[in-house]
């Protein structure tokens, strides 16, 4: 099997999988009990708590747990725009999030709240200039995600921050879950944002797990009322050994980050040169994209014959984010490439650093087989 | 005269489009109603609604117009206008 899907989801670290089962066996108390068997999960996840803040850098932040990146969204966007809807009710984001972006997006759209998009310039990234024509003092949060999920590109967070700085009643949300454990983020990332989202199974960790990193400052409408947890703002049992998991696979995602980025980026010129060759492909990913994400469009080939010609092979990749997974053109990738044909044929490789090199010759042989047997159809 | 505006929670261009029919139900006292394509997938499956969202089905007694994807205020006055 060559799996080149891992933008989609990653397969779990054994460690991590053997923190977990440990966390579960070790610590049955509930957290929230006052007997010692409550005090010792609570410690285990205080210890937890303290290393991914330790790894993220992160000093006058809270980190609230949820079910995944899908739930921080929610939880970001509903949250405080709930809480705040006296200060303004308009909303920035761009054409490049995923589902749980707009979903909740939708939502607040029905309540009241202005939803308007930002330009992207020719390279998929933010038209600062267009952002900063459209906030104003009404303007209540921004969303925009770091790393697109499906070109790779990357956001120019800074300064887009900056911008949202001049506004102090004006909010900065950035979905985090195609950066997180692929790149190290700068030290003092989370000191320019206001709330960052991300979900641990695109680093190895197990499914079930997410965080909300939200400056201490801000409160925010949770979104479940209930029981006593580790957070204000996010009700239920805390989930002592998926807190452990998460900060096990940061903590293994983040070593030696700086070589397993070098060589990931290998991969991507190799799958570049020889995809280069071809006459009917595109390559939409462009400088500003991660090495983890190859975008391309094989023009004459619709990307779901591809994908399961690619399976009868036993690889696997995949068309637009598994989120939206309807045949319609990307807009990712109209962004970058202007072309409607391209944008309705994308593909994407999403690779690792688990990724072998044998792995990538055999997925080029079989694309250039399939490639050329699809199109003579 | 009535809109039937099917949409989707993940995409943006029926973020996009919302308001805007929102805004030509208003203008024009148009009954409007909305689908998701998604969780209202057997009430819409009359309509044959292809990939691209959102789609407005205009129905005067039966289906007289279909506006499918983004469209400028404009050009949705246009359409009304020509149907009145």
């Amino acid at each position: 099997m060559v799996y080149l899907d891992y933008s989609a989801t990653t397969p779990v670290n054994k460690e991590v999988l053997e923190s977990f089962d440990r966390a579960s066996l070790d610590y049955i108390g509930n957290p929230n009990s006052l007997h010692k068997l409550g005090l010792d999960a609570k410690k285990i996840i205080d210890s937890a708590t303290k290393q991914l803040k330790e790894l993220l850098h992160l000093h006058n932040e809270e980190i609230i747990y949820t079910s995944g990146a899908s739930e921080a969204n929610n939880l970001a966007l509903k949250g405080v725009c709930f809480k705040y809807a006296n200060r303004g009710k308009k909303i920035i984001t761009t054409e490049l999030e995923h589902s749980s972006i707009y979903g909740p997006l939708s939502f607040l759209q029905r309540h009241g709240f202005t939803v308007s998009f930002v330009n992207l310039d020719e390279k998929g990234r933010v038209d600062l200039k267009h952002l900063e024509s459209l906030i104003d003092d009404e303007t209540l949060l921004v969303t925009i995600s770091t790393v697109n999920s499906e070109t790779g590109i990357v956001q120019q967070v800074d300064e887009i921050a900056k911008l949202v700085s001049k506004y102090p009643k004006c909010f900065f949300h950035t979905d985090i879950t195609q950066a997180v454990g692929k790149y190290p983020l700068p030290q003092n990332f989370f000191e320019k944002v206001d709330f960052a989202s991300f979900s641990a199974h695109k680093f190895y960790g197990l499914k079930g797990i997410g965080c909300l990193i939200k400056k201490e400052s801000i409160s925010i409408e949770p979104l479940i009322h209930g029981g006593k947890s580790t957070s204000l703002y996010r009700s239920g049992t805390p989930t002592t050994a998926l807190i452990v998991s998460v900060s096990k696979a940061l903590r293994l995602a983040l070593d030696n980050i700086d070589q397993k980025y070098a060589y990931v980026k290998q991969l991507n010129t190799k799958i570049k040169d020889a995809l280069s060759k071809y006459a009917d492909v595109s390559i939409n990913s462009n400088e500003y994209s991660i090495p983890h994400i190859f975008n391309l469009s094989v023009l004459k080939i619709k990307p779901e014959t591809m994908l399961h010609a690619l399976e009868e092979d036993d690889i696997y990749i995949s068309t637009q984010s598994a989120c939206s997974s309807n045949n319609t053109k990307s807009r990712a990738v109209y962004a970058v490439t202007n072309n409607e044909e391209a944008s309705l044929h994308s593909l994407r490789i999403s690779l690792s650093y688990l990724t072998t090199k044998e792995e990538i010759d055999t997925f080029l042989a079989s694309f250039d087989k399939w490639y050329h047997k699809l199109n003579l159809r | 005269m009535e809109l039937i505006v099917i949409s989707s929670v993940w995409c943006p261009s029926c973020l996009i489009m919302h308001p805007r029919y929102v805004e030509l139900s208003q203008k024009y006292h148009l009954t409007l109603t909305n689908y998701d394509y998604d969780t209202d997938a057997s009430i819409i499956s009359k309509y044959h609604v292809g990939d691209i969202l959102p789609v407005c089905i205009i129905v005067k007694d039966e289906e007289i117009e279909r506006i499918i994807g983004e469209k400028s205020m404009k050009e949705l006055n246009k359409i009304i206008e020509s149907l009145m």
